[in-house]
């Protein structure tokens, strides 16, 4: 017992363990940021109109007055295909209003897309140069924020939104929002 | 001939002198510490300078247009901080919330020594305990040297 400081390495590996296996068995990716707007209201958007699509702005978010969702989106980006489809199936089974932010994409391969693979969006806004977008504090395409009916931003999702990231994780908070 | 050529050179060389003095007006220069000083999001270990990232050009692109319009580096930063996260900064801040992430280090040296101290005073007390022979170990040691001395 004399010699217990020659223990203090151990210990100390040892809580180096419970911190590596914390990281590990939580499985949170740390280059995912959390969005620092959390809790705090949406912030107005300067965004231009896509052809004849309602546009999205601040009031038309408020004016709904239930959750909903705003999803950064582009054409040219690939993980965003594969979300269309869970995007599709949340708007139209789940009757979620879904407002997308077109960024930085050519006019007519947004149009495109959308007419090939369905209109998800409740209103849609271009923002051509980005610079809403780092507004919003977004650093990758695409993300989706979750918005309750106050308009304030619940939670933020950065990559695509895929089935079991639908049915475990963005339904459940909207339903928890939508019980307050 | 000679001076011909150094007088062609002179102009050529001052020509761009005067051009990176240009390049090097005020803005850029802050532009330039403030690149990196940011991270660049997309490859999160680089700076907003070393990358070329999309994101990162039009983060740098923010960064001049900021300068140009008068705002300072500190506003600059607080502004993409509130955006992104004390992340986007390289270099932490000295803040309460980050004390442990700026002391840890200096802490774990004081331990260290704290430790080391320890152990060397254990060890030297020990040998002193060693050294000095009571009495009748000194008469037994005795006996015992002798005997070996005899056989």
């Amino acid at each position: 017992m004399r010699k217990i400081y020659l223990y203090l390495p151990l210990l100390f590996f040892f809580i180096l363990v419970i911190f590596f296996a914390r990281q590990l068995i939580l499985d949170k990716d740390p280059s995912k940021l959390p969005s620092v707007l959390l809790d705090k209201s949406f912030p107005s958007v300067k965004l231009n109109q896509l052809d004849s699509y309602k546009l999205f702005n601040k009031e038309n978010l408020l004016f709904i007055g239930e959750p909903s969702l705003v999803n950064i989106w582009s054409s040219w980006c690939a993980p965003c295909q594969i979300e269309h489809e869970f995007l599709m199936k949340m708007s139209d089974e789940h009757n979620i209003k879904i407002f997308g932010i077109n960024y930085k994409d050519d006019k007519t391969d947004a149009i495109n897309v959308l007419k090939l693979n369905g209109n998800p969006f409740y209103a849609i806004g271009r923002d051509e140069d980005g610079t809403q977008a780092i507004n919003l504090g977004v650093y990758g395409v695409p993300e989706t924020f979750i918005i309750d009916a106050s308009g304030k931003i619940r939670y933020k999702h950065v990559g695509p939104i895929l089935e079991y990231d639908m049915n475990d994780i963005i339904l459940p908070i909207l339903n928890k929002i939508k019980r307050e | 001939m000679r001076l011909i050529i150094l007088i062609f050179f002179y102009i050529i060389f001052s020509i761009s002198l005067v051009h990176s003095q240009e390049a090097l007006k005020v803005n850029n220069i802050e532009a330039k510490e403030l690149y990196e000083e940011l991270r660049c999001l997309v490859c999160q270990n680089q700076s907003l300078l070393d990358s070329d990232a999309p994101l990162a050009l039009d983060l740098k692109k923010l960064v001049l247009d900021k300068l140009e319009e008068g705002s300072s580096k500190e506003e600059i930063k607080e502004f993409l901080v509130e955006r992104y996260g004390e992340f986007i900064l390289l270099k932490p801040t000295f803040t309460i919330k980050n004390i442990l992430l700026w002391t840890a280090p200096f802490i774990f040296v004081l331990f260290g020594f704290f430790l080391t101290f320890l152990f060397l005073r254990k060890k030297t007390s020990q040998k002193e305990e060693t050294s000095i022979l009571s009495e009748v170990e000194k008469e037994k040691l005795k006996k015992i040297l002798n005997r070996d001395i005899l056989e």
